[in-house]
């Protein structure tokens, strides 16, 4: 029997988040846009949306006046992460 | 079935972005290296060649950098937009060397007193190697690694070179783990940079 793939993680912007917050210890938001290519509004909702399901952490702060939003992946959001791609990799070995 | 493919390609080119982030543009590099680097010629020709006795005071120029060397990072660290694993090890690596080489001048001067000129400079040539060779191990870059390895080898020639000498040793080993390297990684920094 094949797991359902989170519905989180299977949006494509959400997806791109999770992987690029992998690799890194923390990344502000500013790094995410340019990466990800998307809007800044679309990104905010899905931080909050990925932030809400405890994934991610977010650390809002000020440094030198300006606002600054800092993201990085939560023990949940590995793990969640993992899990997604072992599934993913099931899929495709069975399609084979 | 696609669409399963194309987010685990999704995946690889997110990871493969947030890897190239190559944060280490050699600056320190090339500071710290110029620095020793013009200590210890003036304290060979100007010290043990013309017999100025204050030339060893030219060494006060590192305290000088240290200062320079706070601002510069504090400035980086605002100015970065992601903090990765390979950063932290590698100013934990730098720090470690700090320490140790503030250290090993403090306790060599308190067990040896003037003697300590002997010994010192081979033990620092050993210690440099260190964090040069793990930091080229760590960024995967070679010219590091062969400047840590050139370190460890000067060490060893040190021991056969007269004390007088040894500074120069120092010099080489500046030129080879720091100033070549220090160069590259500007170079790769600003290509790097460049595709961004």
């Amino acid at each position: 029997m094949f797991k359902d793939l989170d519905p989180i993680l299977h949006t494509p912007l959400r997806l791109a988040i999770v992987s690029l917050l992998i690799s890194v210890k923390e990344a502000e938001f500013t790094f995410l846009k340019e990466k990800t290519n998307a809007t800044a509004g679309n990104l905010s909702v899905q931080i909050n949306k990925l932030k809400d399901a405890g994934y991610i952490g977010v650390i809002k702060q000020f440094r030198d006046n300006y606002p600054q939003t800092l993201c990085s992946i939560t023990p949940k959001g590995i793990k969640a992460f993992e899990e997604y791609v072992r599934n993913l990799q099931s899929y495709l070995q069975a399609g084979k | 079935m696609e669409d399963m493919q194309q987010r685990l390609d999704l995946i690889e080119s997110m990871i493969r972005k947030a890897r190239n982030n190559f944060s280490e543009n050699g600056h320190l590099y090339i500071v710290w290296g110029w620095v020793i680097f013009a200590c210890c010629l003036v304290q060979y020709f100007a010290g043990s060649l013309m017999g100025y006795k204050q030339a060893y005071l030219v060494w006060m120029a590192c305290w000088a950098v240290v200062p320079y060397m706070i601002w510069y990072i504090r400035r980086q660290k605002k100015r970065e937009k992601v903090r990765t694993y390979t950063d932290e090890i590698m100013n934990t690596v730098w720090v470690t060397f700090g320490i140790s080489a503030f250290l090993l001048v403090c306790v060599l001067g308190l067990a040896l007193g003037p003697d300590m000129y002997k010994i010192v400079l081979p033990l620092y040539l050993c210690l440099y190697g260190i964090p040069t060779f793990l930091c080229g191990v760590i960024l995967r870059f070679r010219p590091l690694v062969a400047g840590g390895i050139a370190c460890w080898i000067l060490s060893l020639a040190s021991v056969f070179t007269p004390v007088r000498e040894q500074v120069l040793l120092i010099a080489l080993a500046m030129i080879a783990a720091w100033l070549l390297p220090g160069y590259q990684l500007r170079s790769r920094y600003r290509k790097e940079t460049a595709h961004v």
